[in-house]
């Protein structure tokens, strides 16, 4: 009998965490091979030799890896508690904003378009989501009024000058400088999440102009640098939840913002290369199969993120875990992070409360605009200024 | 503007060194022929410096030898006959078409379409500066020359001048596919139905016959292929208007032609499924000689075409690699 193939498997870092990898590898009868690629290089990869992988943990980059026809579309007959995707998808009908990202597109229609109405194919598989917003350090309020509301014009505040961080990912930066900007100077924004060239001209030079001014004391790429720099003297940045893990479970008292804007939401799905088949394909589905166990979303859980389908983590999770991560009540005892480190004390309470309150609260989510050409170039002369 | 850049970027002196050998090896040019840098020139239609650095070449190539005199001669010269003065406008050439026929076409017409393809297929990847000496350079013009074609491709809106006065092209952003698209869907399917009484006997036919072939087919189509029958709806199509400027117009806002070939060329062909079956619904209008069915089912296209480009350039904006003129250079 032929050794089954080595899957391959291409995700972030933040998304696939050591204790994941060990876990799936030990659970799986074959062996997987991941590459952990945090720029722009893995989606190229992706989008233009989809031989090369068989799994891909994409993040808004759904529409764009479709129309390469990069991925293939996952037949939900293979799929384990496929049941409860279909009904949360006619749970969530009509409601756009309340995760519309995830299921606006997630389905294969008859006429080859994805929608939102269910079928027996799907795009991706639904995996983690999540809110961000920026963290501060405690002494950054003392520079506010008391009472004053967290916003994300903070990012701008003059106050703060080079003492700021933000994020060098096009996508999410572009998204939180727009936030930041239509807080800070007042300007109206009418999608945050697909900016016109003008709204994306008039944020860029704003950048720009601060840029020189001194105001970033640096641009953050993955997490462990976003957590580097908040060692290293910025006390007010973007923030990505395991990067806040890690920063507590060092002592650092990180305070993560809840703006009154509302938060950045993103997600992270599972899709199978469209290169994938046979022995592939079917260790494909069971890696899949195997994050609907469950057992991977609670490793994530103890890093911020949210599972698709919460019922499914909730047994691999301690009751003191599910009650600080999912209903937002104070931690009853210490908890620890993915790596087993203690990371949150006895009587904490997750800022923006529970699991509902916080998603409920998405201003925009993470998405590949029109103007992404157009942001990108724009983008990186505000990185090279 | 459509077709990807191949001779239109070749440097001039190349092309006129390839022109002589040839008409040399095939007895046009015969031996002992006198030519003069500028006589040559006159008869070629181009500018005396690829004139003169082509004669070079050949000379190095022992093709033609130069006199003591003045100019070179073709062949060995043996120094006891002296070289025909020749009038060369009454030898026939073989001429390709970027010399052949364009007696009286400016010299920035034959640069514009190349500079103007190759900024086209670089735009979607980034932003760039545009050197006017490089442009210079690699087609062997003078600084005049290059200065007319990018005033035109200014007018054109395709490049714009920086505050330092550096010509700038780029990004292509989706707000420039939305503009060449609502000007287009405005004025080619009424060009489309302008051109069809005149077009050749048999042109509809064959066009459709490609298009059905090409949707029996179960082997995906090459980018070449698919090239071809974009041409030939959006752009042979117009040789039979006899009013130029609503071709030149149309032309013009075919961006998303570019688009579709560069993804095929980086990414892959996908779906030229849709894109078949609209172009054979527009030749079932036009073969019936149904006018308003030609527009309706042109603008159907279009659109639907540029709902797929719009998506297309998202994909090929992640994308830094592009193969470049090396007249522009990369600034973001």
């Amino acid at each position: 009998m032929p050794s089954p193939p080595k899957l391959r498997v291409i995700g972030r870092s933040e998304v696939l965490p050591r204790p994941v990898l060990e876990q799936a590898a030990a659970d799986l009868p074959f062996d997987i091979e991941f590459e952990l690629i945090d720029s722009v290089k893995g989606l190229q990869r992706v989008v233009s030799s989809p031989e090369t992988f068989d799994v891909y943990h994409q993040w808004h980059t759904v529409d764009l890896i479709w129309t390469a026809r990069a991925v293939q579309a996952i037949d939900l007959s293979r799929i384990d508690h496929a049941d409860l995707i279909r009904g949360q998808a006619l749970g969530r009908q009509g409601d756009g904003r309340t995760m519309g990202s995830v299921f606006n597109q997630l389905f294969l229609q008859p006429s080859g378009a994805l929608g939102s109405t269910p079928t027996d194919r799907i795009v991706m598989l639904p995996l983690l989501h999540g809110v961000d917003a920026f963290a501060y350090l405690p002494s950054v309020i003392r520079e506010f009024d008391d009472g004053t509301p967290n916003s994300w014009g903070w990012l701008l505040d003059p106050r703060l000058a080079g003492r700021v961080a933000i994020m060098s990912d096009p996508v999410l930066g572009m998204i939180e400088a727009a936030l930041a900007v239509e807080a800070a100077e007042g300007i109206r924004i009418a999608d945050v999440g697909n900016l016109s060239v003008e709204e994306i001209d008039i944020i860029i030079d704003i950048l720009l102009r601060r840029k020189k001014l001194g105001h970033f004391k640096t641009i953050w790429g993955n997490y462990r640098e976003c957590a580097r720099s908040m060692q290293r003297g910025v006390v007010l940045q973007s923030m990505f939840s395991p990067a806040l893990a890690m920063l507590r479970s060092q002592g650092i008292p990180v305070v993560s913002a809840v703006p009154r804007e509302g938060y950045r939401g993103w997600h992270v799905d599972l899709c199978i290369s469209s290169a994938a088949k046979g022995a592939r394909l079917d260790a494909a589905y069971a890696y899949l199969n195997w994050w609907m166990n469950g057992k991977g979303g609670a490793v994530t859980t103890r890093q911020g993120y949210y599972f698709a389908q919460p019922e499914l983590v909730r047994p691999h999770l301690s009751a003191a875990e599910w009650d600080y991560w999912y209903a937002g009540k104070p931690a009853a005892t210490a908890l620890s992070d993915p790596l087993g480190q203690p990371a949150i004390a006895p009587g904490e309470i997750r800022e923006g409360g529970s699991y509902f309150e916080r998603m409920s609260r998405v201003r925009v989510w993470n998405a590949f605009m029109d103007e992404h050409t157009y942001l990108v170039r724009r983008w990186r002369e505000f990185l090279e200024a | 503007m459509a077709r990807a850049p191949s001779d239109g970027s070749k440097p001039y002196y190349q092309i006129v060194r390839e022109v002589l050998s040839a008409n040399v090896a095939n007895g046009n040019l015969p031996i002992g022929t006198r030519l003069l840098t500028t006589a040559v020139a006159d008869r070629l239609g181009v500018s005396r410096p690829p004139v003169k650095r082509a004669l070079e070449l050949l000379a190095a190539d022992g093709v033609v030898t130069a006199l003591s005199s003045q100019g070179y001669v073709v062949g060995a010269a043996t120094g006891e006959t002296s070289p025909e003065r020749t009038n060369l406008h009454r030898l026939q050439l073989d001429l390709p078409p970027e010399l052949g026929d364009n007696l009286g076409q400016a010299r920035w017409e034959r640069i514009f379409e190349a500079v103007e393809a190759e900024i086209l297929n670089s735009i979607p990847f980034g932003t760039f500066q545009i050197s006017e000496s490089l442009i210079g350079e690699h087609f062997d013009v003078s600084r005049t020359v290059v200065r007319d074609v990018l005033s035109r491709l200014d007018a054109r809106g395709l490049i714009v001048k920086d505050r330092t006065s550096h010509w700038i092209a780029g990004p292509l952003s989706a707000r420039m596919l939305d503009d060449a698209h609502e000007i287009r869907r405005l004025i080619e399917p009424g060009a489309l139905a302008s051109a069809m009484p005149l077009l050749a006997e048999g042109f509809l036919s064959e066009g459709r016959s490609t298009v059905a072939s090409a949707l029996a087919r179960s082997a995906a189509l090459s980018v070449e292929e698919v090239d071809a029958i974009e041409l030939e709806l959006h752009v042979d199509t117009l040789d039979a208007l006899r009013n130029r400027r609503l071709a030149g117009a149309v032309r013009l806002q075919q961006v998303s032609l570019v688009i579709n070939r560069l993804f095929a060329t980086y990414i892959g062909l996908h779906d030229e499924i849709e894109m078949l079956r609209e172009h054979a619904l527009v030749y079932d209008h036009m073969l019936l000689g149904d006018a308003d069915g030609t527009i309706a089912a042109m603008r159907h296209h279009l659109d639907a075409d540029h709902a797929r480009s719009r998506a297309r350039l998202k994909v090929l904006s992640v994308f830094d690699a592009a193969e470049i003129a090396p007249y522009l250079i990369r600034i973001h």
